[in-house]
């Protein structure tokens, strides 16, 4: 399979060459041609790639395995829209997203033991009720960095918020064995049982309600995040903010409340993530949430910093090639996914989907 | 009577002279570590306490070559932690697992630093900014799933121990373990300090102020970028030895995203371009929950909790001192020096009153 | 095969003339800075010396009741410090009487007043005759004994000041015979070094190949050839060609937009020149393609360069931003800077002693150890062109110098290049919006508009050329 994927690699390269000597030499516009030519021939790479893979291992084990990791695509999703938002908005990575959302996570494992003992509703409120709370603390929280530590620090050089958004990292890993105590907690799915899919020449595919109902809330909170970018007042400030703050400041947008609402929402992306993630074989602790938070990073690079979808993008692809690679070998699955992230990212230095800024000299 | 005094004013201009030497202060430093052990031997303070305090020196090592990287090259990098890790795990497997004599551990090591300092140094040419960051990040962690996957090297999530440490077919006891690292700390600054004085320091700095100024000043920036990556990965590897020389043990869970980030915290929180402040950084941040916070019997129940202390400092000096620490005690000083000024004007004119 | 291996030779012989010529440089340089050193050394001791023969003549000179100078001089001293220290005394009884009257009128406080300053008074007399007793002597004593004192005070001063006299000659002869030693061995060296580069240069312009003078004429320094810049579908530079003679100063002019940085940057090679060429006359004996270099080559080449917008390291202070400009010229490698060895601090002191110099030049000292930070925009201007002038430059590419300047700075400047231009030998080629600077300054203007050369030629054909004018205002022609 490896052999099969080098032979399509070096055609591509190949015809990229050819295709540059015999044609774009001639044409007016070559780098722009040039640019959208290497993206078509690293998307058939990827294409081509994928479908060895499938190939090698069968499209029902591939499927299965698919189905079965939605809700950590799901994760993913959310974390890395969060990481974008802010972004965008504040300019900055934003090294707590993990940790906040873990915040999340635990208030709402506390919640369903709270209710557990003191009411008799039926399970599925509860659930409900503890998502709720967990997005509104995110909320909450990310309302608070944005509008007490940001606004208020004096020299706000990106590198210095990096340094800020590890300082809360710190802060929060101290306080929350203080304030849910050293014991891991569980948050229940919402439900254990699954769907059988039957396809035409094929075993029955197996689907867990939870990654059905995960793949629900994503969709619908990223279709809700979609329109509102695109038709509300609030999106249009964001994506002016994004273009340029001191101009969109100028032109009469409050860009405070828009940052502050962004850092809002990305924490709350962040608790429903974190919430979705606890019940699929993760107890609530500290640090659970910090290899979504390494992924969501790569997943943005892999994207690009400079569009909304790309990242998106990004987080689906790597969860694409996880699952392959939990089939092909489980023991170093991370380290190809990370090789082959940081192969894509070092042939597009500025993500699959980046555009180029020129720097005047 | 006269004769004495000139040759006393004489010989305190020389010390004068002597103690303004760049050097001067560093060695006294060292000095004092040094009496400080001797005095744990004899039993005057506790030992645990020399015991933090090396390891924080250790870590000042490796934050001292990370200075190098963010505070002169203006290079952000979160792969220090892997370094570090495969320093620990190549005394550990060669010296310890195989036996080889520690020269050879050495050569290996810093071949190895150098080879992955390059690396990180050509892929630092191509991708910038946040990006490297967390691409050096994405690097630390393939690092870190080698080191859990990698058992015939590194005993994988056991971890490796790392006992009988000999040096030139002697063996070292702990005592004498912790003089080596005094002496290389005190060597380490040094060189620091040399490099950052020397056209390479200034070259560095040219090259995070603008890239472009700085190639149209000769200033080659494959060159200049390999170096501070090099120099950076060969202080965490030699961190990671002296590490491995001191803890006897390393294991995965310690070299992760954590572990990068507080040296990150330590250089920035101490004032990122200045040997002092570095040295402070890694003190408030590392040492200052080994030696004081653990007496406190808040943190004694809740031993994470100190992890506040840190965050919190972290943010209000990022907040409101972005030159670090050492630019706040430069703060004080000078409101010291003004307010004194301003006390003996004030008694002045209680005492002389207002004319003159 | 022949012309290979000639080209190879060629190149050996360049690359020992240029190491001989950093030699010879280094110790022209180095040589004043160790004169200056054993000069220092010189007049420490000889001060050292002075101070000990009056010591030794301070007894003596009491016992016998002799005023020396030195004894008068430091007797007035202490007397003034007392009186000093009385004074403040007085002033602070002065105080308190004040304020002691303003709580109280009571007539009593008037004579505890008085009574206390005389006191003082007393007590200050008392203090300055005890200090007076100092300086003479303590003991009443017959004439003989005086005079037998005065006698002793005036051999003992012949012998201290034949001992001192001595002593000064000796380290003037010691310092005499150093710096005349160092001077001898340095210039024998320099000497050396002299003849055996005109050795080299001998034997590498009569091996010149004939193709160096036949690519471009002897007195141009570089020359652009059929240059064309693209980006993506806009066309920047348009096929320009213009030739920058040796020693002139070289204005391009045009409209915003029209390319002039652009074209900067296809000679410091920051952008790829889609097509044509840079040829540029490195030596005597060599011309180069600057498309073949790059960017950060260009200055070892001798092409510095200046930038619109002020680009400083901002940390350093300004001597050392000037000594970052020289990074090229230091030959100590990565592990002597590690060690600091000594050749590594002979060359920082030669570069300071250039900085030192260039920054005189340019009227910069009182800055020398400032940060630039909140230096107003002309100084840190005029930085940026100190900087120019740090690692041998031939040819000097200045960007907008006088943006953002006023006019008296501007004027200033002007004075400057032309200075620049005589001192350092050096060919200016310059970017500039002011009319009035390009007019005065430059000998040779070339003016472009999109890219395209309008007209070449002196300032006042310049002027007088209609294309030029329509594209600047506009008119019909």
């Amino acid at each position: 399979m490896i052999e099969k994927l080098l032979y399509v690699i070096l055609a591509a390269v190949g015809l990229y060459e050819l295709v540059d000597l015999a044609v774009l030499r001639r044409m007016k516009k070559r780098l722009v041609h040039r640019a959208r030519l290497l993206n078509l021939l690293m998307l058939l790479v990827i294409l081509t790639g994928f479908a060895f893979a499938i190939e090698a291992m069968t499209l029902y084990l591939f499927l299965q395995i698919v189905l079965l990791n939605i809700v950590e695509m799901c994760v993913l999703v959310l974390a890395t829209t969060g990481i974008v938002l802010i972004f965008k908005t504040s300019v900055t990575t934003n090294f707590a997203q993990g940790t906040i959302a873990t915040v999340g996570a635990f208030t709402a494992a506390k919640l369903i033991i709270y209710l557990t003992a003191n009411s008799a509703m039926p399970m599925s409120t509860k659930l409900i009720l503890a998502l709720v709370s967990s997005a509104v603390v995110c909320f909450l929280i990310g309302l608070f960095i944005d509008t007490v530590i940001f606004r208020h620090s004096r020299y706000s050089n990106p590198v210095g918020k990096q340094m800020i958004t590890m300082g809360i990292v710190l802060v929060l890993f101290g306080l929350m064995p203080v304030l849910f105590g050293l014991l891991p907690l569980t948050v229940e799915a919402f439900s254990y049982e699954g769907q059988i899919i039957n396809l035409p020449n094929m075993f029955p595919l197996f689907l867990p309600n939870h990654n059905l109902y995960a793949l629900c809330i994503t969709v619908a909170m990223l279709v809700t995040l979609f329109a509102a970018l695109r038709f509300t007042k609030w999106g249009l400030g964001v994506r002016a903010t994004a273009s340029n703050e001191t101009v969109a400041s100028m032109m009469g947008v409050n860009t405070k409340l828009i940052t502050a609402l962004s850092w809002g929402i990305a924490g709350a992306f962040g608790g429903v993530a974190a919430f979705l993630f606890a019940p699929v074989g993760n107890a609530v602790t500290v640090s659970f949430m910090t290899p979504v938070q390494v992924n969501a990073f790569l997943a943005s690079i892999l994207g690009g910093f400079s569009s909304f979808g790309g990242p998106l993008v990004g987080a689906v692809l790597i969860n694409l090639f996880s699952s392959i690679a939990s089939a092909i070998n489980s023991v170093w699955t991370n380290v190809i996914v990370y090789v082959l992230v940081l192969l894509l990212v070092l042939a597009k230095p500025l993500g699959l989907f980046g555009k180029k800024t020129a720097k005047k000299v | 009577m006269t004769t004495l005094r000139l040759s006393f004013d004489r010989i305190r201009k020389q010390l004068a002279s002597i103690a303004r030497h760049p050097y001067f202060g560093f060695l006294a430093f060292g000095s004092i570590l040094v009496v400080l052990r001797l005095l744990a031997i004899g039993g005057v303070i506790p030992n645990s306490l020399m015991k933090s305090l090396v390891i924080t020196m250790i870590y000042a090592i490796i934050a001292l070559g990370f200075s190098l990287l963010l505070g002169y090259g203006g290079l952000a990098s979160l792969g220090t932690a892997g370094f570090v890790g495969l320093g620990t795990y190549f005394i550990g497997h060669f010296s310890g697992t195989l036996g080889y004599p520690f020269a050879a551990t050495l050569l290996i090591s810093l071949l190895g630093a150098i080879v992955l300092g390059a690396i990180v140094g050509f892929i630092s040419l191509r991708i910038e900014g946040m990006y490297l960051a967390i691409i050096t990040l994405g690097l630390s962690e393939i690092l870190r799933e080698v080191f859990k996957s990698f058992t015939a090297f590194t005993n994988g999530v056991n971890g490796l121990g790392f006992r009988d440490f000999a040096l030139f077919g002697l063996p070292v006891s702990d005592t004498a373990v912790d003089f080596i690292v005094i002496f290389v700390f005190i060597l380490i600054i040094l060189g620091t300090l040399n490099i950052i004085k020397s056209p390479t320091g200034r070259a560095l700095l040219a090259m995070k102020n603008s890239d472009s100024a700085a190639q149209s000043m000769g200033i080659g920036l494959m060159k200049y970028r390999l170096l501070a990556f090099i120099l950076a990965t060969i202080y965490a590897v030699i961190g990671g030895l002296l590490y491995m020389m001191d803890q006897q043990f390393s294991i995965p869970t310690t070299w992760s995203l954590d572990f990068s980030l507080n040296i990150l915290a330590a250089v920035v929180v101490g004032g990122a371009q200045s040997i002092t402040g570095i040295i402070l950084g890694t003190f408030m941040i590392f040492g200052l929950n080994m030696t004081v916070l653990k007496e406190i019997a808040f943190f004694r129940e809740y031993p994470d909790a100190t992890w506040i202390v840190s965050g919190l400092l972290i943010i209000l000096i990022t907040m409101f001192y972005p030159g670090g620490l050492i630019r706040l005690i430069q703060a004080i000083r000078f409101w010291l020096v003004k307010t004194g000024k301003k006390l003996k004007r004030k008694w002045r004119i209680h005492r002389y009153g207002e004319d003159d | 095969m022949a012309k290979m291996i000639d080209s190879l030779l060629q190149g050996f012989r360049l690359h020992r003339l240029n190491r001989l010529r950093d030699q010879r440089s280094f110790l022209e340089n180095y040589l004043p800075i160790l004169v200056k050193a054993i000069r220092d050394r010189e007049a420490r001791r000889t001060a050292l010396w002075n101070e000990r023969a009056e010591a030794a003549l301070r007894g003596p000179a009491i016992l016998a009741d002799i005023a020396t100078p030195a004894l008068a001089a430091e007797k007035q001293a202490a007397l003034a410090k007392i009186e000093e220290r009385y004074r403040w005394r007085f002033k602070a009884l002065a105080q308190s009487k004040k304020r002691a009257l303003e709580r109280s009128a009571d007539p009593a406080v008037e004579t505890t007043f008085a009574h206390r300053a005389e006191e003082l008074e007393s007590r200050k007399r008392q203090t300055l005759t005890k200090c007076a007793l100092r300086f003479e002597t303590p003991l009443e004593r017959s004439q003989s004994d005086l005079a037998a004192a005065k006698e002793a005070y005036r051999l003992k001063s012949e012998a201290v000041q034949a001992k001192a006299e001595k002593r000064l000659t000796l380290e003037k002869a010691k310092a005499d015979r150093s710096v005349a030693a160092k001077t001898a061995s340095y210039e024998s060296k320099i000497a050396l070094l002299g003849n055996k580069i005109e050795a080299v240069r001998g034997v590498l312009i009569a091996r010149r190949s004939a193709d160096a003078d036949s690519m471009m004429p002897e007195d141009v320094l570089l020359s652009v050839r059929n240059l064309s810049m693209r980006f993506g579908g806009l066309l920047a530079v348009d096929n320009l060609s213009f030739d920058v003679r040796k020693g002139e100063i070289f204005g391009l002019i045009g409209p915003n937009g029209a390319g002039k940085t652009t074209i900067f940057n296809c000679i410091t090679r920051f952008y790829r020149a889609t097509a044509g060429e840079m040829l540029y006359r490195k030596n005597a004996v060599e011309v180069i393609r600057l498309n073949d270099y790059p960017v950060h080559d260009i200055i070892r080449q001798g092409i510095v360069r200046t930038f619109q917008n002020v680009e400083l390291v901002w940390e350093l202070s300004i001597l050392d931003n000037l000594l970052v400009a020289a990074h090229t010229v230091y030959r100590t490698g990565f592990f002597g800077q590690l060690f600091h060895t000594p050749k590594l601090r002979r060359e920082e002191e030669v570069m300071r002693a250039k900085a030192f110099s260039v920054l005189n030049t340019l009227g910069l000292l009182p800055y020398a150890f400032a940060i630039p930070y909140g230096l107003p925009y002309g100084i840190l201007k005029k930085i940026e062109l100190a900087r120019t002038l740090m690692a041998h430059p031939r040819l000097i590419i200045l960007d907008e110098p006088a943006a953002g300047l006023n006019d008296k700075e501007t004027e200033e400047l002007a004075v400057l290049i032309k200075k620049i231009r005589d001192d350092y030998h050096a060919t200016i080629f310059l970017v500039e919006h002011d009319m009035g600077l390009v007019m005065d300054v430059c000998d040779t203007i070339c003016a472009i508009s999109f890219g395209k050369k309008l007209a070449l030629g002196t300032p006042a054909e310049i002027q007088a050329d209609k294309l030029v004018r329509s594209a600047y205002l506009g008119e019909e022609s």
